[in-house]
């Protein structure tokens, strides 16, 4: 399995004997196995020359940006080595075909809600309150089937995520952690600080895993293509954001793994500090490369590689193969 | 898997096996690298290597399939460095 590096210190990184160092500000250099890398992440300063984009270009890794505040800024994504004609006229005829694009985005809301509804029992079968969640999010799910509109699909969506979030208060028992509501820019409290870092991840891991397939992340099919970037990843992140991101969330908090020191508050924004960040990836690293027997295929695979074939069945069914279904974990 | 590989080169070749050793594997020690690595990457490694040495170097390397059972202890300083958050 190819690794990810996480950059949070200031310095310089470069190309060297066709392999890569980062220098740090105190010129310590530290060298990294290129050979062994898949993508890079930048929380620091880093300085870099067009010379390593080559490089990172012919070894086929993805270098991410993310802000002070941890933000995803933007990805150098490669020259697509997979690169398929073929393929970008089936994910655009499946765009423009408004039946055939509500299925895929149905089928991935609803194993969004699926897979939210997982974790509530769970925790229902720990003795938490939430009963009321689980069924007033049945409800919107069956609401799903009659739907056949996008925006309409969206709303419903953004309703199962309102309850589904409301719950977060009652799964978390920690008394400096407190859920009001949703809010993006700026996070208003520290488990919305905890849910964007945590989105932010997921969409640029998504998004890599993405650069190993055939599929072009700028044709998405719940969120909307638009001028400016990727939307593909943003919907099988959807799938993704529960099992992966927010099951760390609430073990980084219930676990007393992050606490109240690692956030930082500036103007009327929360967010981690590096600290925070640090401890965050870890655990998150941690879930990646955990396995779980899939009872389809009869062997153990990584958090990471369900990504990956969550992407392969989209292709298949794009392909007219088999029919898409969306990963309900059954574990 | 993951290997832990030692070599024993010839003054005009360790820059050389420095350099390759350090595309696929940690630096441990002196002319000592460990690390993960792939099946494909290990036999890319193998042939790279085998390029620069020559008939009086030697090169060993250890390979496990899994880490069970194993134990890494370090006397003094481990001047092995963290790669994986910089």
């Amino acid at each position: 399995m190819k690794e990810t590096i996480y950059i949070f210190s200031a310095g310089t990184l470069k190309r060297e004997d066709n392999s890569l160092v980062f220098i740090t500000e105190e010129n310590q250099k530290k060298h990294i196995p290129v050979e062994n890398l898949k993508e890079i992440f930048v929380f620091g300063e880093v300085n870099l020359n067009k010379r390593l984009i080559e490089f990172l270009s012919k070894k086929e890794i993805m270098i991410s940006f993310f802000n002070h505040y941890g933000f995803y800024v933007g990805s150098f994504y490669p020259r697509e080595h997979y690169n398929s004609g073929f393929m970008i006229l089936k994910q655009a005829q499946y765009y423009i075909d408004n039946e055939k694009r509500i299925y895929i985005a149905k089928k991935i809301v609803e194993g969004a809600a699926r897979n939210s509804l997982k974790i509530l029992r769970y925790y229902k079968n720990r003795g938490r309150k939430l009963d009321n969640h689980i069924s007033e999010i049945e409800k919107n799910v069956e609401k799903i089937f009659r739907i056949e509109e996008i925006p309409k699909l969206m709303q419903v969506e953004g309703k199962i995520k309102k309850i589904y979030y409301e719950s977060f208060n009652e799964i978390i028992n920690s008394s400096g952690f407190k859920f009001t509501k949703r809010g993006r820019r700026p996070p208003i409290d520290r488990i919305n600080a905890l849910i964007s870092f945590s989105n932010s991840l997921i969409y640029s891991i998504v998004l890599r895993e993405i650069y190993a397939t055939h599929l072009d992340p700028r044709i998405g099919y719940l969120h909307s293509t638009n001028f400016r970037r990727f939307s593909l990843n943003l919907d099988i992140a959807e799938i993704f954001k529960p099992i992966i991101g927010d099951r760390t969330i609430f073990s980084v908090i219930n676990k007393n793994i992050i606490g109240v020191k690692d956030f930082e508050k500036s103007l009327n924004r929360v967010f981690l500090n590096d600290r925070g960040k640090r401890k965050f990836i870890e655990i998150l690293e941690k879930r990646l490369n955990e396995t779980v027997k899939l009872r389809k295929i009869g062997r153990n695979v990584s958090y990471r590689t369900l990504i990956r074939m969550e992407l392969y069945k989209l292709e298949k069914h794009l392909l007219e193969d088999e029919v898409y279904e969306p990963l309900i974990m059954e574990w | 898997m993951f290997v832990i590989l030692y070599y024993d080169v010839g003054v005009k070749r360790v820059s050389k096996m420095l350099k390759v050793c350090r595309k696929y594997l940690t630096w441990v020690q002196n002319s000592v690298f460990e690390g993960e690595i792939s099946y494909s990457n290990l036999e890319r490694l193998k042939s790279e290597i085998g390029r620069i040495i020559k008939d009086e170097d030697s090169v060993v390397i250890y390979v496990f399939n899994q880490m069970l059972y194993s134990k890494r202890e370090v006397l003094g300083k481990d001047k092995k460095e963290e790669t994986k958050f910089l």
